[in-house]
């Protein structure tokens, strides 16, 4: 973290369990390579993502968020995603309105068939939040650790 | 007090004497911030906002600070308290007004009381000089006068100072102060009697502007019988529940003890974090959850009566002392204008004959 | 206008619709008045009403029915309230999401012509006011008088304020107030839209910075009548204790996000808060977007499905990454 050079981010990605995470699946039995910076967390239903769950990673110190659930229309659950959009819309827009970094918080579509797309994906985020820089604006515990051990040593 | 020596010194020299003491204090003085006022550590090249009428937030925050970290732990380090003046520097408030003062000598009791020491305020304490200047400017809302206060009253400061205009009159109250002003000696002069004169006519007039008077003579034994009463029913029907009466008041002084665990190492055995104390507020319902999801003041009224009770009747109990000053912060900030006086004088009128007494 | 509400009140009592009258009397402090419980119709004589009479009052509603609710037999309280245009808006948002059953709300709503905001006033040392037609007229401790105009005096939301009078009522008083233009509402939330990044952020951090986490925006916003508010779960821990910027900040996006497409923006959260924190520039960036998104408008009609809970085949989506 210390050296730019070196440096790669850490992107917590949330994947439904119905599109998004058998496509990241499919591109791993495909063979596809796409950068190692993501971390998968498996949700039943893009709509599941609480905006909070997006607003504490960033404050656990992750670099990047990146919400994935099936297209328009393909719900497992018939409109879980589509109820997600609607929040992700005005999440999004509020968290650039503050001043958060565009390109922290991605959203995106991806079908249990699309690994290839499911890796375009994962190196687009991955390239733009390379580009953006470590994330301090919201993140807690960078400062809190030093301080910590300033007082421990 | 007839016969305390008065020093007096120019206004314009106290900044240079705050200057000098610089190396020796952590020095808080009140500055102007965001048009109220509020206490802020001094800087070179700052005035003192000498004007002010009191401070939004109480000067307790210096004392008995909203957050604070007891100790911090992490892997294979010993535990370490952390919780002296930074820098190993003593404190020296600047400018409290005599209210503010006042709530100081209280919260002594509670943090260093008999029963329990609380040995980070005690560290702070120990170290403090507070030196509080008399109130020329009360608000509407102020009613010290109707508890122990007055504009001029000297608990808890170890000096009083008196703004004059172009100089400054000061009086030790205790040892220290005495000491403090000994040690300063080159920025004092004697003060003549036509100084103290002066003083004495700006406490009349302060006095004066005074005009809130509430009779709560006797109000603990009131509140003896009181917590049954159907009373609470209405006195707290337009509180929303906030904290800013508890968080605003001087004598306030509930707290809550958590751990932060830093969540990189949160699932380890050796978690790495701090032990932090911030202020509570008994308006809050988790103020009083129980693990196992009671409340035993599971609404408003509990909890109001709560406030109340404790300012009034237990601390009076415990301590000998109201809990309150009158500063009038928790009128003046409430967002609803639910008026502490007008809950005291409600209360005042228990037992008495006209049961039906509107709030 | 205070006589007609005062008869109507009486009315109600002595038909015995209500067994609660919610409404204003009189404040302690100059260009105050306070929320007042009246339950005996001796009492009506206390209200009031005047361009003090900011707070919403629909935010002591839900506590009426907290501890009923489940319980079958149990007989509910028949509340009479007056209402502002927000205040009757909030009540809307109330019965949609359930906290109030309609049936046992009386609004009398009223046209307000917007409420002073005391803030305005720089002069601190007021010690009596009066008001006078659409001027105010204050006293200083030396007796002296100082006359203002009440325009310039109104809250934000009041001066841009579309709905003046609640869009549900059982009878509505008072003459119909002039409403500002859809452009002037907008204009402050387009002016910080157009702000470079680092500058919202610079403002974001110095608002947050402000607030000591006391709560009262909350409490004081008729939305938030959640029973254990996310700020204080254990599980999950959402947030830290201490005033540490992060969790503060992390608590103000919390609330208000929680608001998107229930806010009325009826100020009580930017009234209530003693630190300044200018919280009405990011609660109204997500009354525009709702509006510019999904086309809502929250407090309007007891109908219409909440933005958050439906959804269109054709929504926005440009915001989804594309490779």
């Amino acid at each position: 973290m210390k050296n730019d050079n070196n440096w790669e981010p850490k992107i917590v990605t949330f994947l439904c369990n119905w599109c998004s995470y058998a496509g990241a699946d499919l591109a791993g039995v495909s063979r596809l390579q796409y950068p190692p910076n993501i971390r998968v967390i498996r949700v039943p239903c893009s709509g599941r993502v609480n905006p909070f769950y997006i607003i504490k990673v960033l404050q656990n110190g992750i670099d990047g968020v990146l919400v994935s659930g099936c297209h328009p229309g393909d719900c497992h659950y018939i409109s879980g995603n589509l109820v997600a959009r609607r929040k992700f819309a005005l999440l999004k827009s509020f968290l650039e309105y503050i001043g958060i970094e565009p390109g922290r918080v991605q959203f995106s579509w991806v079908s249990a068939a699309e690994g290839g797309r499911f890796v375009d994906i994962i190196e687009k985020v991955t390239s733009e939040i390379k580009k953006l820089g470590p994330s301090k604006k919201l993140s807690k515990w960078q400062k809190e650790a030093e301080y910590i051990k300033e007082i421990l040593k | 007090m007839e016969n305390k020596k008065f020093k007096i010194i120019k206004k314009k020299e106290i900044l240079k004497l705050l200057e000098s003491l610089k190396k020796e204090y952590s020095i808080f003085v009140p500055i102007e911030d965001n048009g109220d006022a509020r206490f802020s550590e001094f800087k070179s090249g700052q005035d003192i906002f000498w004007d002010y009428r009191n401070t939004k937030i109480s000067p307790k925050e210096i004392l008995f600070p909203q957050a604070e970290t007891l100790f911090c732990f992490g892997p294979g380090a010993e535990v370490k308290a952390e919780g002296s003046t930074p820098g190993g520097k003593d404190y020296l408030i600047f400018g409290i007004r005599p209210c503010d003062a006042q709530a100081i000598s209280l919260l002594d009791k509670v943090f260093g009381g008999e029963d329990f020491e609380d040995p980070y305020y005690l560290e702070r304490r120990k170290k403090t000089t507070v030196i509080s200047l008399a109130c020329s400017k009360p608000q509407i809302d102020c009613f010290c006068t109707s508890l122990k206060g007055k504009p001029e009253n000297e608990e808890g400061a170890d000096i009083i100072l008196f703004d004059l205009g172009e100089d400054v009159l000061a009086g030790a109250v205790t040892k220290k102060g005495e000491k403090f002003i000994e040690k300063q000696n080159k920025w004092f002069k004697d003060a003549g009697q036509s100084d103290v004169d002066k003083k004495d006519k700006l406490m009349d007039l302060s006095l004066n502007k005074i005009k809130s008077q509430i009779d709560i003579q006797n109000i603990k034994e009131k509140l003896d019988n009181a917590f049954n009463d159907l009373l609470w029913n209405e006195i707290h029907q337009k509180c929303l529940g906030c904290g800013i009466c508890t968080y605003f008041c001087p004598t306030c002084h509930c707290f809550d003890i958590t751990d932060e665990i830093n969540p990189k190492a949160a699932d380890s055995k050796t978690p790495e974090g701090k032990r932090v104390r911030c202020w509570d507020s008994c308006m809050y319902p988790l103020f009083t959850l129980h693990a196992s999801g009671h409340n035993p003041r599971p609404t408003y009224k509990e909890r109001m009566r709560q406030r109340i009770m404790h300012k009034f009747n237990y601390c009076p109990e415990n301590f000998k002392e109201i809990f309150c000053v009158g500063c009038g912060r928790c009128i003046r900030n409430c967002p609803v204008n639910l008026d502490l006086r007008e809950v005291l004088v409600s209360l005042m009128s228990l037992g008495s004959l006209c049961k039906d007494k509107k709030i | 206008m205070i006589e007609k509400i005062k008869e109507t009140v009486k009315k109600l009592f002595k038909e015995n619709k209500i067994d609660i009258f919610i409404g204003y009397s009189e404040g302690t402090l100059p260009l105050r008045s306070t929320p007042c419980f009246i339950t005996r119709s001796e009492d009506i004589e206390k209200l009031v009403w005047n361009s003090y009479c900011s707070n919403n009052l629909a935010v002591y509603l839900p506590r009426f029915f907290v501890s009923q609710r489940g319980a079958k037999d149990a007989k509910l309280p028949r509340i009479g309230i007056l209402a502002k245009g927000c205040d009757g808006r909030s009540i809307v948002g109330l019965i949609k999401e359930h906290q109030i059953p309609r049936e046992n709300i009386y609004i009398i709503g009223i046209h307000c012509g917007g409420m002073i905001n005391t803030k305005k006033i720089k002069k601190v040392d007021i010690v009596a006011a009066e008001e006078k037609n659409d001027k105010v007229l204050v006293e200083d401790e030396d007796k002296k008088k100082v006359e203002l105009k009440k325009e310039e005096l109104l809250a934000d939301m009041c001066k841009t304020c579309q709905y003046t009078a609640p869009a549900v009522y059982d009878i509505l008083l008072g003459k119909e107030k002039q409403k500002t233009k859809k452009e002037d509402r907008e204009a402050f939330i387009k002016e910080f839209e157009k702000k470079p990044l680092e500058e919202r952020w610079e403002y974001f951090q110095e608002q947050i910075s402000k607030c000591i986490r006391c709560n009262a925006c909350r409490q004081a916003c008729p939305n938030c009548y959640c029973k254990e508010c996310f700020a204080e779960q254990a599980k999950p821990r959402w947030i830290g204790p201490t005033n540490d910027i992060s969790d503060v900040m992390f608590y103000q996006i919390g609330r208000i996000f929680h608001q998107a497409g229930r806010c009325v923006d009826c100020g009580a959260c930017v009234r209530a808060c003693p630190m300044g924190v200018d919280l009405r520039v990011f609660t109204y960036k997500l009354i525009k977007d709702v509006k510019e998104f999904f086309e809502y408008e929250a407090g309007v009609s007891l109908e219409e499905a909440p933005p958050l809970a439906t959804f269109k085949q054709d929504d926005k989506q440009e915001f989804i990454t594309e490779p």
